[in-house]
């Protein structure tokens, strides 16, 4: 005999009738609070998994000798150029804490995020289909964008706890009296975190749509490795190549060091990271057919690559570095905005040439940020540019503006301010009262930073973990 | 109360299912027999949406059952898995009650704790840990169970899960004779509550014990549906020789 209490069937059927009773605003609102709770329930599962993946410790373990060996090095660096120990003081004077201290630093993060969170990243995806514990938790009907999004929270959260290691740099930093930008140093931040989003959501990409951990982990090495040939045939061949190479996550990274964000960067970045953990959500979902899968991917890349693309014309950009690294004199940028015709220009100079570098980032880098619609075309028969030197014109860049052309081979930003200025009628603007940077030399060796980074680091961790898996245990 | 008509599931050339077809009854224990290889788990995984159908389509109250109706109807209880192995089974219970929607608390299940609401919730959390006999594998992790031990935490996952429907496979798998006993009880305790079982068995001695009603699947392939009176005379038929009572006999003739 049944009691009523205890029929399933009948509870389950009394909920719907409930449910159609209090109208749709109703049901809308506790299907919402009840979503919120499961999706709460799983960011706490995924915390959890992620507490007991050896991955996550190793990296944790690993990142306070990483950050250590590298922020020791530049203090040290930084403190002979600053005058330490007798040494001449020399670029000290316009030593700035972020190329001299911060990118180097945190240049660890970079590496950690290229080799150690992939697996952690691919640990947390992976082992729930190693389990099978996804097919249980397939079963709640949660979206599969919400349960990719919970495990890329949870690993985001992890990294934030890796990232513990170089903020001790900065606290150790402020204790050797070091000076600290908070514009320039919120960048690097913010550019390492992108390219920990970018490897999260790649990583999770991978896992989903492989079977096994170790193919997730070929296929995201392969895809890191990728990147970086594209960095090396950009420097060969330059042109399309080049224009890709912007948005590798190691160029990416590189002008968040050097202070300035780029909005097309951001929004790429972003957009690939959204991508990635949408495609982990297609694949994720073992129920659907794997045409409609592939159907949905190649849906989801259209889309995407038209958004880049539409991305690449956003063309404002912020310097936040106290020095102004990556811009003209404030008189100069003022100057250059009353110049509002089209500028092209025409620099021979192969890819691999020295010259051209300089050009690109010691004056038209600058360039493009005071006139967005500058153009520029670089012209070369060779890669190298060795035997080009006794050709007509190699060398030459030419200015040209409203009809009007000038010729220089000057690659400093002050011989193509000059050649624009001389192009376009203007005068050479005087600087005025405009304080110059001089930097922040310091001449302090990194007292206490290696009893931070190689023992109280090391300590602190295998501690919590010891704790953690005892715990667990 | 759900009708599966002409299920078809292929993996490139081969069919794991061919176009099957049976009915679920309310409140039944309702059992798959099939050798190895027949296609059980294939048609459970299918059931379950973890694995897509190539045709077919499965009904309830006469509607087809879309993939948030099929959520919200039935659980399919996986065999051979060790979901989140590195933690414990009172977390994971308490997870699956959470995810799941069902506001218990492991923690008080073993203790005489004064009622928490919903209180019929906590009295299944504690029925079904008890009759598992689960008290003392708590503060095991899953990765450390034997077979067995995983197995009957696995359905009391499967039972805690406030789901009309409990698609099981291989409930019986690794669990010795008393341990077999106790599981049947309780599933029959479950049954006997208005909870539809729908298990996949292949030992067909286990599924007699068990089960109102069978499937019979060989091949990919429906071989018989009812109950065993009603295999045995199809059977009787089919072959010809007197109806039996023995499943074995009926499961032979039929496939």
């Amino acid at each position: 005999m049944r009691s009523p209490e205890n029929n399933w069937n009948a509870e389950h059927a009394l909920r719907l009738r409930s449910e159609q009773a209090r109208g749709e605003p109703g049901r809308t609102a506790s299907s919402a609070r009840s979503a919120f709770h499961s999706f709460y329930v799983l960011l706490g599962k995924e915390w959890r998994e992620l507490m007991t993946s050896r991955a996550w410790w190793v990296l944790l373990l690993v990142m306070g000798p990483l950050v250590g060996v590298s922020f020791i090095s530049a203090v040290r660096t930084y403190a002979e150029a600053s005058g330490l120990n007798g040494t001449a003081v020399g670029v000290g004077e316009a030593f700035s804490p972020l190329v001299g201290i911060w990118a180097p630093t945190f240049s660890a993060c970079e590496l950690a995020a290229a080799f150690l969170l992939p697996f952690v990243a691919i640990r947390v995806v992976s082992g729930d289909r190693q389990s099978g514990a996804l097919k249980i938790e397939l079963q709640h009907p949660m979206s599969s964008f919400a349960r990719v999004g919970a495990k890329a929270l949870v690993l985001l959260a992890g990294w934030f706890v890796a990232s513990l290691a170089p903020a001790a740099a900065v606290v150790l930093w402020r204790s050797y009296g070091g000076s600290i930008y908070p514009p320039e140093l919120a960048t690097v931040i913010l550019g390492h975190l992108l390219n920990a989003g970018l490897t999260i959501a790649l990583a999770a990409a991978m896992a989903s749509i492989s079977d096994h951990p170790s193919t997730a982990a070929i296929l995201t090495l392969t895809v890191t490795v990728g990147t970086w040939i594209v960095n090396f045939v950009a420097a060969i061949h330059g042109g399309v190549w080049e224009r890709a190479a912007a948005y590798t996550p190691t160029a990416m990274v590189a002008e968040f060091q050097h202070g300035l964000i780029r909005l097309d960067v951001v929004l790429i970045a972003s957009a690939l990271v959204l991508m990635g953990l949408t495609l982990a959500a297609i694949w994720i979902r073992l129920g659907v057919a794997v045409r409609r899968r592939v159907f949905d991917s190649a849906g989801l890349l259209a889309v995407g690559a038209a958004a880049m693309i539409a991305c690449t014309f956003a063309t404002a950009s912020w310097d936040t570095s106290e020095s102004r690294a990556n811009s003209f004199p404030e008189a100069d940028e003022a100057a250059l905005e009353q110049v509002h015709g089209s500028l092209h220009i025409q620099a021979h100079l192969a890819p691999e040439d020295p010259r051209r570098s300089d050009l690109e980032h010691r004056a038209l880098s600058k360039l493009r940020r005071v006139m967005p619609k500058l153009q520029v075309q670089y012209v070369s028969a060779t890669s190298i540019g060795l035997f080009e030197q006794n050709r007509e014109h190699y060398g030459e860049i030419w200015y040209e503006l409203d009809g009007r052309k000038v010729v220089s081979r000057v690659t400093t930003a002050e011989g193509v301010l000059e050649a624009i200025y001389q192009l376009a009628g203007l005068t050479v603007p005087v600087d005025g009262d405009v304080a110059e940077f001089r930097g922040h030399p310091l001449a302090v060796p990194p007292k206490g930073a290696a009893t931070v980074f190689y023992r109280l680091w090391p300590a602190l961790v295998a501690g919590a973990a010891f704790f953690e898996f005892r715990r667990h245990a | 109360m759900v009708h599966a008509t002409n299920l078809t599931k292929r993996y490139g050339r081969l069919t794991a299912l061919h176009d099957v077809s049976f009915s679920i009854r309310e409140g039944e224990i309702l059992g798959l027999i099939g050798p190895n290889g027949s296609g059980k788990t294939t048609l459970f995984e299918c059931l379950g949406g973890v694995l897509p159908l190539d045709g077919g389509m499965v009904l309830q109250g006469g509607r087809p059952l879309t993939a948030s109706d099929r959520a919200s109807s039935l659980f399919y209880l996986p065999d051979g898995i060790a979901p989140w192995p590195s933690q414990t089974v009172r977390w994971a219970l308490e997870f699956i009650a959470n995810f799941f929607g069902s506001s218990f608390d492991v923690r008080r299940s073993s203790s005489d704790a004064p009622p928490r609401t919903p209180h019929d919730a906590r009295r299944t959390t504690n029925g079904v840990v008890r009759d598992l006999d689960l008290e003392p594998l708590l503060d095991v992790t899953i990765g450390a169970l034997s077979k067995g031990q995983r197995k009957r935490a696995l359905l009391a996952m499967g039972l805690l899960i406030p789901r009309p429907i409990l698609l099981a496979d291989e409930p019986f798998e690794g669990l010795d004779l008393r341990q077999s006993r106790d599981v049947a009880q309780t599933l029959r305790r479950h049954a006997a509550g208005g909870r539809t079982m729908f298990l996949s068995i292949h030992q067909i001695g286990d599924a007699a014990r068990v089960c109102d009603r069978f499937v019979l699947l060989s091949g990919g392939r429906v071989c018989g549906e009812g109950t065993l009176p009603e295999l045995s005379a199809l059977a009787a038929a089919r072959s010809g020789s007197p109806a039996t009572d023995d499943l074995e006999e009926v499961f032979l003739a039929l496939t």
